[in-house]
């Protein structure tokens, strides 16, 4: 089975201190990190699970920058055996763009299966899976937590709200955007990376793929950026231990209301 | 009659016992090149040089020939070996003796005879004697450490036939023969007063002199197809002990190959090492995990990578190939213990008492760097912290930014802004983000700023040795942060180093390449500055204190006594031993990457130090490693033993005496 699994590079936020660019347009991003998305790291690895149980091919795809190719270096040391980038140049990227980005780039390779993240943990869209899927006319499923490929199907387990979960057969070719905790994902080595580096990543630009400026018109218009207000800090309580436990009363009554049952 | 050894006494077929002996020979030869051509399957071969060892050489005598290590803590076991060694050797000799003198030089006569025949008689009785001793330690007193297999069984009563089958052989000699001699062959003479009459003992003795041959040739032929081997590979492994004390993989996974390796690649040392064990079990009885009923045990880890790379080896030999072809499949290769691997704290207990020096951490680390390769043995949150170390410069925090937190209010000054400094004092990651161990290096920094020592930091351009890449099993990550660390020295002229972690200084002294930096553990700084009564005045502190030897400062660096000594300087200090303490002192748990592993055994190791230090009746367990210090602390809330006991860092009892630390309350 052929499959494409479409990955993002992205700055890690967590526990870092963000700050706007001037024009409130974005985040400063020269002094943040950038790691695989992780629910790209699942899809990841959820297609190399796939190969390796019954054979075929991984395709890994990422709309990006030359310094963006770390993430494709990456699934080819996972055990992907191709890797595409598509260089955006100076195309202002939204969901709808990367995903004619993406489409156009994924309808020649073959594809049997194609596999998303969810969403992307940078602007957290959530719909470059579902829009791939419209613009490459493929079945799909967004959520995914659990799939299992049967002959010309694909089964798949959708999270619902509410711990609920919905499993739904799909005809293949079809697209999943898949969810966290799928599977485990595995190490991936210097060494590895490093061996990977000597495979050739194909680099598609919108030109090359037959794109138009209008094919690439973004949706959405960012107006602005700004960080959330700050909230109440958090109390730190002093004292010695009944006067402390005195404290968390009072607070517990005020919170709830009242009524000291 | 003449006074002289008597051969094939009527014994017609002597062309036949020739081509059976040949055809042990033959066999023992086949089996040691089986053996050897293991340890020359390492992917680099045998080591470059081989020249000349001095030290090698004379431990090979201490150990080897004089068994030092196996007279230690167990001297029947010493005796026993001694014995059927000697015994087996001695007879081996005799035996090369006796063959120059019946088919070249004619010299076993008169008074030399009767000393050869008294001295065959004494190391058969030997050889008896160990092989009893080893009877009845290992199936009467059932010695706890012993595992019994039927290779241990077969070679002790394989050893006690030859060996009484002699007697016998020459008792009934003895009997027939009547020679004037016999009283130097007191053994046989005895046997041979049991026997009725001189035609009977006749009759029967090429019967048993046949039995007594095959029983031999058979040892011999079986020799190199047991645990015997180990007399031919322990003195090899002993011979390259000292240089292959330490871990030292190299870059067999390395950028050259377009293909990771698959499975383990065992180097020669390990190879040699792996051959050389007899499964005496003083490792599993010292090793902190197999203690503590964990799922892993050097001994069984050392058998099952034996097991395996022998069937390497094997499959990949022209024979192996062959019956591989013929077959029309591959055989199945015995399972590496990849997961077990990873609960070795890498802490050297075994490799400390193995009589034969064999360190199962070594193989564990080999394991590990496949694991890591193949990449879906490894745990979620050892993953992460290698993602965070790669990608932060540190397992713990995916900032780069809190380097400096721990300094917060003291004057530190940063070489790399600058500022002139001997000495670079290197914090670590652990002792830089951890909240409990910043105030170690709290503590020294104030304790060096006392006694007027020049020191600075590398302030946010301190990054990761990549002691725990290496440790577990991530080379090429290792191979990154030491690059950029040795990067870093070079810039700023550090000539200096002094760490809070025995596990960067070691690193940084046996695994980095030589260089001229010279690294000390901070306890070294204390002492030298305890010497030079720089370290004044210290006010009592009335208190029993233990000291916990961190393996990494120990048992790798035989820094024992620089801690002790601190401690005692201090006036009012009481230090008293744990049960465990210097060479045999028990890990904390926290070594070998364990930090960031998700295993639990029966009893957490950590809890086990803990509890030894509060049987001493001490107040204060001191320590002188960041992990030691987080995994005790940890230890002392699930053992119920806060309240009874505290644990300090070395660098805060001496703050405290000096006076340094008022608002610190530590």
């Amino acid at each position: 089975m052929d499959i494409v699994v479409c990955v993002k590079n992205v700055p890690f936020t967590q526990e870092a201190d963000l700050v706007l660019e001037p024009g409130n347009k974005d985040v400063r991003k020269d002094n943040l990190a950038y790691v695989i998305n992780e629910w790209d790291n699942y899809a990841a690895e959820e297609a190399i699970r796939l190969k390796e149980a019954s054979g075929g091919s991984v395709t890994a795809v990422t709309v990006g920058s030359e310094e963006d190719e770390e993430v494709l270096r990456r699934c080819l040391a996972m055990g992907a055996d191709r890797a595409v980038r598509v260089d955006p140049g100076d195309v202002t990227l939204d969901a709808s763009v990367t995903a004619a980005l993406l489409a156009a780039a994924v309808k020649p390779l073959p594809h049997d299966l194609v596999l998303t993240g969810v969403q992307a943990d940078d602007m957290n869209h959530g719909v470059v899976g579902p829009l791939l899927a419209e613009r490459l006319h493929l079945c799909h499923a967004a959520v995914v937590n659990g799939l299992s490929v049967n002959g010309s199907t694909v089964e798949a387990t959708v999270e619902l709200d509410g711990g609920q979960e919905e499993l739904c057969s799909l005809p293949l070719p079809a697209l999943l955007s898949v969810q966290t905790g799928i599977n485990e994902p595995r190490y991936v080595s210097i060494m590895g990376i490093r061996r990977a580096a000597k495979i050739d990543i194909e680099v598609a630009s919108p030109d090359s793929l037959g794109l138009f400026s209008a094919d690439l018109t973004p949706d959405l218009t960012l107006e602005e950026m700004y960080l959330p207000p700050e909230t109440g800090a958090a109390e730190m309580l002093a004292g010695d231990g009944p006067a402390i436990a005195a404290r968390i009363l009072a607070i517990i009554r005020e919170k709830v209301g009242g009524s000291n049952g | 009659m003449p006074i002289e050894r008597t051969y094939f006494w009527g014994i017609h077929a002597v062309p036949v016992f020739y081509v059976l002996a040949a055809l042990s020979v033959v066999v023992f030869l086949f089996g040691v090149y089986r053996r050897v051509s293991v340890w020359l399957s390492a992917p680099r071969g045998r080591p470059r040089r081989l020249g000349f060892s001095p030290r090698g050489a004379a431990m090979v005598a201490a150990d080897g020939l004089l068994g030092r290590r196996l007279f230690r803590g167990d001297l029947v076991a010493g005796l026993m070996h001694a014995l059927i060694m000697w015994g087996f050797a001695g007879l081996f000799v005799g035996t090369v003796m006796s063959t120059v003198d019946h088919w070249f030089v004619h010299y076993l006569t008169g008074g030399t005879y009767r000393v050869f025949s008294l001295c065959l008689e004494i190391l058969g009785i030997m050889l008896i004697a160990g092989v009893l001793i080893a009877l009845v330690r290992r199936y009467l007193f059932r010695v706890g450490r012993l595992e019994n297999k039927a290779e241990d069984v077969w070679i002790l009563v394989l050893l006690a036939v030859v060996a009484l089958s002699g007697f016998v052989v020459e008792g009934l000699r003895l009997a027939g023969q009547a020679p004037a001699t016999e009283a130097f062959s007191f053994g046989g003479a005895a046997l041979s007063r049991l026997f009725s009459t001189p035609a009977r003992a006749t009759a029967a003795y090429p019967y048993l002199w046949w039995f007594h041959a095959l029983a031999a040739l058979g040892l011999v032929a079986y020799f190199p197809f047991s645990k015997l081997f180990h007399s031919l590979a322990a003195p090899v492994n002993i011979y390259l002990a000292p240089q292959s004390g330490r871990f030292s993989p190299g870059a067999e996974a390395g950028e050259g190959d377009d293909q990771a390796a698959s499975g383990p690649q065992f180097q020669f040392n390990e190879l040699v090492s792996l051959s050389a064990c007899t499964r005496c079990g003083r490792c599993d009885a010292v090793c902190p995990s197999a203690s503590a009923e964990e799922p892993f045990s050097p001994r069984s880890f050392i058998a099952q990578a034996d097991a395996y790379s022998r069937a390497v080896a094997g499959s990949a030999a022209p024979l192996g190939r062959t019956a591989r072809h013929l077959l029309g499949r591959p055989a199945p290769l015995p399972g590496v213990p990849a997961e077990q691997s990873w609960f070795c704290t890498t802490c050297r207990a075994c490799l400390e008492v193995c009589p034969v020096y064999i360190g199962a951490f070594k193989p564990v680390g080999r394991v590990r760097i496949s694991e890591i390769e193949e990449g879906s043995g490894v745990s979620p949150l050892l993953t992460k912290a290698l993602e965070t170390l790669y990608t932060f410069g540190n397992p713990w925090e995916p900032s780069k930014r809190q380097r400096t937190g721990w300094a917060e209010g003291l004057e530190v000054p940063d070489v790399t802004a600058g500022a002139q400094a001997e000495v670079c004092y290197w914090v670590g990651c652990t002792t830089s983000v951890d909240t409990r161990t910043q105030k170690l290096a709290r503590a020294l920094v104030r304790i060096m700023a006392h006694a007027g020592v020049s020191f600075g930091t590398l302030g946010q351009k301190e990054g990761c040795c990549g002691d725990i890449a290496r440790r577990v099993g991530e080379e090429g990550l290792f191979e990154e942060q030491a690059d950029k660390t040795a990067g870093i020295f070079r810039r700023y002229g550090v000539s200096e180093v002094v760490t809070s972690s025995p596990h960067c200084f070691n690193l940084f002294k046996h695994e980095y390449p030589a260089g001229a930096v010279r690294f000390r553990h901070y306890t070294q700084l204390l002492d030298e500055l305890l010497g030079q009564g720089r370290l004044a005045p210290l006010a009592p502190l009335d208190a029993v204190v233990t000291y916990h030897d961190p393996c990494y400062l120990g048992r790798y660096n035989h820094v024992y006594d620089a801690p002790r000594r601190l401690l005692r300087a201090i006036p009012g200090v009481r230090l008293v031993e744990m049960a465990h303490h210097g060479p045999d002192s028990l890990c904390c748990g926290g070594g070998g990457g364990r930090m960031w592993q998700e295993l639990e055994g029966e009893k957490k190791l950590s809890e086990v130090r803990a509890r030894e230090a509060a049987e001493t009746g001490a107040q204060i367990l001191v320590t002188a490693c960041p992990y030691c210090l987080i995994m005790l602390e940890d230890a002392l809330k699930t053992a119920g033993l806060e309240g009874r006991l505290a644990i300090m860092d070395l660098n805060e009892v001496l703050g405290r005496s000096l006076g340094l630390l008022g608002d610190e309350g530590g």
